[in-house]
């Protein structure tokens, strides 16, 4: 760890970068999986492994743990990002597809669509919501979900294998980002981030969902023993692996802080950067603007 | 002298009004959203003139430096992003109301049909987006910025209408500093003249405006709204040559607000050329108010005993008695009335008040006295209830004669 922060600061100062390209292959850094700590090559690995498994009841854990509200985080996300006809998204991480739908479904509103311009309903046609995973099974079990909703050939909706430190997007082509629960799972946190802002257009928005930090003094310790007793039990009963799932409440309590992710979002050249708790911190969403 | 009540009263004017260097706190760029609405939306609002506390630029880590800016102490810019928005908001306000361009002679040429559909859609397109996020959309693609950056103005319609409110004020505020011949008038027809200038600026929107109305009237905006109605009637007295400091200064404002309010719902239906109708409106309730001073004090005495000779008679009589007229032999009297029976007193007298205060326990009488006090106050505050329950008249004038008529 420490080493790293040293690599980073001598970084800023220019004075390795003409060892730059060599460090990342001579030295190996290690970052957290959950409480462990692991080298960054394994990282990605050991994450895919863990998504692997879930991919078939992602969802289903999804309801039981978060007692469906996750659909009302979501649903909040959507609405602050407030999606409008001929709008390019990129969803990351969004294998199964949530809030993808939802903002489907919310630019094709008939109640909004009553309120429009007239132009906008030509370019709806235009609209294109990009699914982006590296994982491949996520992918696949958001594909049939569309199947069942109903949007198997909806136009709009492109699903990307992909990964969030090495987008395949032009730059600045992408009017929203989003990032819902995926972004702690990410190696380099800053490197998605500089991706978010490379990808986006002039104006457009970066929004992350994701599990962040209670503060609060009583529930802090009522969510710390429902997530290390209840979780990984529900992981075990459910899907059949524990270990994914006390990964996963492990790597909750190893991300940054709100305040200091919100610094990270601010650093890689985003402006407003704001955030807001949802159920006390149990929630989190960033927001920035890029100009 | 306006500016510190207003300051006391308004913390937001003190960033508002350009012309001081504000000590309030930076709006934290990690701060929880939901309460700081009003605040990024004011800030948001704000136009480019206005000048930001020094803390903002500091708190905000690269932002900044990314875009090679040092942070200055003084009469430093707002930050990027914030007039990036105030661009979009300036463009949005061309959207909500677009004008008709109707071009009917191509529509009806028979040999032109065909060509006459494209321009008839074209004209369909131009239909007015009112206050809406629909505006703000297109605001946003003829400034060349993502739509997407409507997501990030916290109350989306209201931002735009505050915009307004801003703007307008701003611009209110420019043609006072201009115009001098406001002095040349009497203080009613300045307050008059400026209530008319800033109403005329509302005149193109007016198709729209009951939405903004409406939008304003929405809880989570009204805080912000009234604070923008509040500092717009403030500036107007001001400019008017207000120097009160007292309960009067309240007073003013809230008469002025209401006559505002009023002439503007007014506006919302008239149809005369050029609003001259709003115009007489206005100009009636502003001598109205000036009146009302004059009409309250002269109405509020008279009025009430009149409509009361009970209580007249009450009052004469406890006013007699307070203050005793002596007979140049010595005998007490009543005026018009018979001399006192000293030996008999409760059985001479034949007016009831007199008895509740001659006895002789000096205990009973001050009882008495300060009872009927409090029944008549009691009573007075019962009757005004009433009248205004009972409607008011034609006009405030007409409100406050009838409320001390019987």
């Amino acid at each position: 760890m420490a080493l790293r922060s040293i690599y980073r600061g001598l970084k800023k100062n220019n004075l390795l970068s003409p060892l730059c390209n060599s460090c990342s292959h001579l030295h190996s850094h290690s970052t957290s999986f959950g409480y462990k700590e692991v080298r960054e090559e394994e990282k990605s690995q050991m994450v895919g492994n863990v998504f692997t498994s879930v991919a078939s009841s992602y969802d289903l854990m999804n309801d039981l743990m978060s007692g469906g509200l996750h659909r009302l985080w979501k649903e909040r996300l959507v609405s602050k990002l407030n999606p409008f006809p001929g709008m390019k998204h990129l969803d990351v991480a969004g294998g199964t597809g949530d809030v993808a739908f939802r903002i489907l479904e919310s630019i094709n509103n008939v109640g909004r669509r009553a309120m429009r311009d007239i132009h906008d309903d030509n370019v709806l046609d235009e609209t294109q919501i990009f699914v982006c995973d590296i994982n491949p099974n996520m992918l696949n079990v958001g594909k049939k979900r569309a199947q069942e909703r109903g949007f198997g050939d909806n136009k709009s909706l492109v699903w990307v294998e992909g990964d969030a430190e090495a987008l395949k997007f032009e730059d600045g082509s992408m009017d929203g980002y989003t990032i819902a629960f995926g972004i702690r799972n990410v190696t380099h946190i800053e490197k998605a981030l500089a991706e978010a802002h490379r990808v986006l257009k002039r104006g457009g928005r970066f929004l992350c969902l994701e599990l962040s930090h209670v503060e609060l003094p009583i529930f802090k310790d009522l969510y710390d023993y429902y997530s290390f007793s209840v979780i990984p039990a529900l992981g075990e009963l459910v899907a059949g692996d524990r270990e994914s799932y006390q990964y996963l409440v492990e790597s909750v309590r190893r991300f940054p802080s709100q305040e200091k992710f919100a610094k990270m979002i601010a650093e890689a050249g985003f402006d407003k950067v704001e955030y807001e708790n949802l159920v006390g911190g149990v929630v989190a969403i960033h927001s920035g603007l890029k100009f | 002298m306006y500016r510190s009540a207003a300051r006391r009263i308004l913390p937001a004017v003190c960033r508002r009004t350009g012309h001081f260097r504000s000590k309030a706190s930076p709006v934290r760029f990690s701060a929880p959203i939901i309460h700081p609405a009003a605040f990024s939306a004011a800030a948001a609002s704000e136009n480019a003139r206005n000048h930001k506390p020094n803390n903002f630029e500091a708190s905000k880590i690269s932002s900044s430096s990314n875009e090679g800016r040092k942070p200055r102490v003084t009469d430093r810019p707002k930050a990027h992003w914030q007039e990036e928005q105030a661009r979009v908001l300036q463009a949005s306000l061309r959207h909500v109301v677009r004008p008709f361009l109707p071009n009917l002679q191509f529509y009806y040429s028979k040999n032109d049909l065909l060509i006459g559909w494209d321009r008839l859609l074209n004209f369909i397109g131009q239909i007015s987006l009112g206050w809406s996020d629909a505006a703000m959309i297109a605001g946003a693609r003829e400034v060349g910025v993502s739509p997407s950056i409507v997501g990030s103005f916290p109350r989306k319609e209201a931002a735009l209408v505050e915009f307004f409110m801003d703007d307008c004020l701003q611009r209110l505020i420019d043609i006072i500093d201009l115009k001098e011949d406001l002095t040349n008038l009497i203080p009613s027809n300045r307050v008059a003249k400026l209530v008319r200038i800033r109403l005329e600026m509302q005149a193109p929107y007016i198709s729209k405006w009951p939405q903004a109305l409406s939008i304003q009237a929405q809880p989570s905006n009204i805080a912000t709204s009234f604070k923008q109605r509040a500092m717009l009637v403030d500036e107007i007295w001001h400019a008017a040559g207000d120097e009160s400091t007292d309960i009067d200064w309240y007073v003013k404002r809230t008469v002025l607000g209401g006559i505002y309010s009023t002439t503007e719902i007014y506006m919302l239906t008239d149809t005369s050329p050029d609003f001259r109708d709003t115009w007489a409106f206005l100009d009636e309730r502003v001598r109205e108010a000036f009146d009302l001073k004059k009409t309250v004090q002269e109405q509020t005495w008279t009025h009430y005993l009149a409509s009361y000779p009970e209580r007249k008679q009450q009052y004469f009589a406890i006013y007699l008695h307070t203050t005793p007229v002596r007979h140049p032999l010595g005998l007490e009297v009543l005026r018009n009335r018979k001399p006192l029976n000293t030996n008999n007193r409760v059985s001479a007298c034949h007016h009831r008040s007199v008895k509740k205060y001659h006895s002789s326990d000096w205990l009973q009488n001050i009882t008495n006295l300060l009872e009927d006090a409090q029944d008549m106050q009691i009573f007075q505050a019962k009757y005004l209830a009433e009248a205004v329950g009972a409607g008011m008249g034609g006009s405030v004038q007409g409100f406050v004669n009838n409320l001390f008529k019987g």
